[in-house]
């Protein structure tokens, strides 16, 4: 796994410096074009906006994600403690009447909850050493089981007036030429906030290198005198605050809390992730290709009408994207440790 | 008789894994019989547990196919579908009211359901073996696309009133034995002897244990991945056709829980989640132990989620439990170890 490390070195903090994240925008910028030359609709402000907005939480679980992929792991679980999260926060606040108006009082219960739901993963894999594909499938069954049988499972449709109105909280406003009011949530502010704040973790931290280090050979990591299991504990923990505030804030941006949502949504976000060149073998991946993996895939979902699929072969159609995406990567892949191969043979 | 039977206890305990099955099997069972008895200790109970067994065991077989190499097959029940709406969709058409020859489109149609299956789990094997996609992600993808494409093909409807001939073969019995499990018990056997007597079989064992091992022994790693993955979605396929026939219906979102459930019961069976070892029996026979909890659950009247709240929590415990052994065990033999001067 040698040639990984000198890649990373490289790509360091600038912006669009692997290929990978220039094919992204290319890609994104092409598919733009022609859905745009083929419905004219499509060229409006709202178009981003919208965009923007059915991408935002999803940004903010696939960045959690991204770091367990880069430790070499998998996550199957993060929806659903998502959800669990959400939905027992709210529970929480209606059962003793908390300050409905507050904001904090839900993300701050939903971080507690994801952190402890985080921290039973933390325990199977860095304690135990599970694989992290069984833990996590096992622990995403047990929390979905017991949320619906424990907690609750009842549709909500009040959820606390600060989630309600958070909804609503926009940005930026325009008023488009159709008439409609074209939106910018505020929200995109703490996701770059929080974007920003991942890749310095994982560029400028101890933390964040021992993780790459991690996905790149667990066992040299632990030779080079490297918590291992520590790390991983810190990690899954983060990862369920991480999960458990997008959670409540995709309850608020829906406007109800149903823990049948979010289910299944797994597949599409790591997806999504390893479009962004995310490597599931560990050791690499970049915030920036990460969020452009996001921003695709949803511009493609939110476009298959206006490209001509029919409704009932959407899932299909996300389903060879999907298949298109990881196979382009493996190739790549391929090419590159052929290249790293040569290039020791050239310099031995 | 008696020979076989002694036979058969010999190999059972002559396996860890197979002996703390039967342990758990008898636990089970024991459990319910006494908190439940007059709902899950009775003739009609069983009769129809041994109905609903084998779907998901053809299911467990497959993604233990592919957990011996290593891999994992998570598209297995879309696979499953997609195989028994193409059977539903050319038997619901073709035979219609009445006309036709129906016994000639229930074998047609079943082969060309058997051939969707196959040609699907090949299609897995090409981007693993061929483009070398990473397992859970390959199988990931075309969990979407297979799935999408059993949605698209009849606008996410499912296919009902299928003929009667096709659905008497689901719920029929052979020698009083339900024909599902007969089914099961066929394929079963021919899982065993492709792991354990035919050279491509035991050569998928050796690539889970090891694939660069395998690899520099001359092992062909990508015929065996094909195979694997081909089998894997036969036999998912076949799994697709008793649900279709036992129902007389077929629909493309059926059984999404499932692929939890096939997991959790491969890894309850002692496969390991690494490759390199797993057995039939212990799969079957954790599927038996599982569908005792379903059945003695809805005798309790738990609901499904706590049905799944407690797969999850098997799956984890087992692991747990196999890990801390393990390490005893490695820790018993270093002690034993003569020391190094």
């Amino acid at each position: 796994m040698s040639y990984i490390t000198p890649m990373a070195k490289r790509k360091g903090l600038k912006l669009f410096g692997s290929p990978n994240e220039v094919f992204l925008l290319i890609a994104i910028l092409v598919l733009s074009l022609v859905i745009g030359f083929s419905n004219p609709v499509f060229f409006s402000i709202a178009t981003p906006f919208d965009l923007v907005r059915s991408s935002l939480i999803e940004i903010i679980f696939a960045l959690g994600l991204l770091l367990v992929l880069v430790s070499g792991g998998i996550d199957i679980s993060f929806p659903i403690v998502g959800i669990f999260a959400g939905y027992t926060s709210v529970v929480i606040m209606q059962t003793y009447e908390l300050d409905t108006y507050s904001l904090w009082i839900p993300l701050v219960l939903a971080a507690i909850v994801g952190a402890i739901l985080g921290s039973i993963n933390a325990l199977l894999i860095a304690g135990f050493g599970l694989p992290t594909l069984i833990a996590t499938l096992g622990t995403a069954g047990m929390f979905r089981g017991f949320l619906l049988t424990y907690v609750g499972s009842a549709f909500l449709a009040n959820i606390p007036l600060g989630l309600d109105q958070f909804a609503t909280a926009d940005l930026v406003s325009v008023e488009t030429s159709a008439g409609t009011l074209a939106r910018l949530h505020v929200l995109i502010i703490p996701v770059l906030i929080l974007a920003v704040a991942i890749a310095f973790l994982m560029r400028r931290t101890m933390f964040g290198r021992t993780v790459f280090a991690i996905g790149g050979s667990e066992e040299s990591a632990r030779r080079m005198g490297m918590n291992v299991r520590w790390t991983k504990a810190q990690l899954y923990i983060l990862v369920g605050i991480i999960s458990g505030i997008a959670g409540i804030l995709f309850i608020s941006l829906q406007r109800k809390a149903d823990p049948y949502d979010l289910a299944g949504t797994e597949l599409e976000i790591i997806a999504a992730v390893v479009l962004g060149g995310a490597s599931i073998m560990g050791g690499y991946g970049t915030v920036t290709g990460t969020i452009l993996g996001v921003l695709l895939i949803n511009l493609i979902k939110d476009n298959l009408i206006l490209l001509g699929v029919d409704g009932a072969w959407q899932r299909a159609a996300i389903g060879l994207m999907l298949l298109i995406g990881v196979c382009s990567q493996a190739i790549s892949d391929k090419r590159r440790m052929k290249q790293a191969v040569t290039v020791s043979e050239e310099k031995s | 008789m008696k020979d076989i039977s002694r036979d058969l206890t010999r190999r059972l305990l002559s396996d860890r894994k197979l002996t703390q099955l039967v342990v758990v099997a008898l636990f089970v069972f024991a459990l319910f019989s006494v908190l439940a008895p007059d709902l899950f200790l009775t003739p009609r109970n069983f009769v129809s547990m041994a109905f609903q067994v084998p779907e998901i065991a053809l299911l467990a077989l497959g993604v233990m196919l592919a957990m011996l190499t290593a891999g994992i097959d998570l598209s297995v029940v879309s696979i499953s579908n997609l195989a028994a709406l193409s059977t539903s969709y050319l038997l619901v058409t073709q035979v219609g009211e009445g006309g036709g020859n129906v016994y000639f489109w229930i074998v047609v149609s079943i082969l060309i359901g058997m051939f969707v299956g196959l040609l699907a789990g090949f299609a897995n094997g090409a981007i693993i073996a061929g483009i070398g996609v990473t397992p859970i992600l390959a199988t990931l993808a075309t969990l979407t696309l297979y799935n999408g494409i059993a949605v698209g093909l009849r606008n996410g409807q499912s296919i009902t009133g299928l003929p009667e001939e096709f659905v008497a073969i689901g719920n029929g019995s052979l020698f009083g034995i339900p024909m599902p499990m007969v089914i099961l018990l066929v394929a079963a056997v021919g899982v065993a002897i492709y792991i354990n007597r035919t050279g491509l079989g035991m050569q998928s064992v050796l690539v889970g244990a090891n694939e660069t091992a395998a690899n520099y022994s001359a092992i062909g790693v990508k015929k065996v991945l094909y195979m694997t993955y081909t089998l894997s979605g036969g036999l998912s396929a076949l799994a697709g056709l008793i649900i279709a026939s036992r129902s007389a219906s077929a629909n493309p979102d059926y059984g999404a829980s499932y692929v939890l459930l096939a997991i959790v019961i491969v890894v309850l069976g002692g496969v390991n989640p690494y490759g390199g070892f797993g057995t039939v029996t212990g799969v079957v026979l954790a599927t038996v132990v599982l569908q005792m909890v379903a059945s003695g659950f809805n005798a309790l009247r738990f609901s499904q989620f706590f049905y799944q709240l407690a797969q999850g929590f098997v799956l984890i415990a087992v692991m747990v439990l196999n890990t801390y052994l393990d390490r005893r065990r490695l820790k018993a033999k270093k002690d034993k170890a003569p020391k190094a001067p």
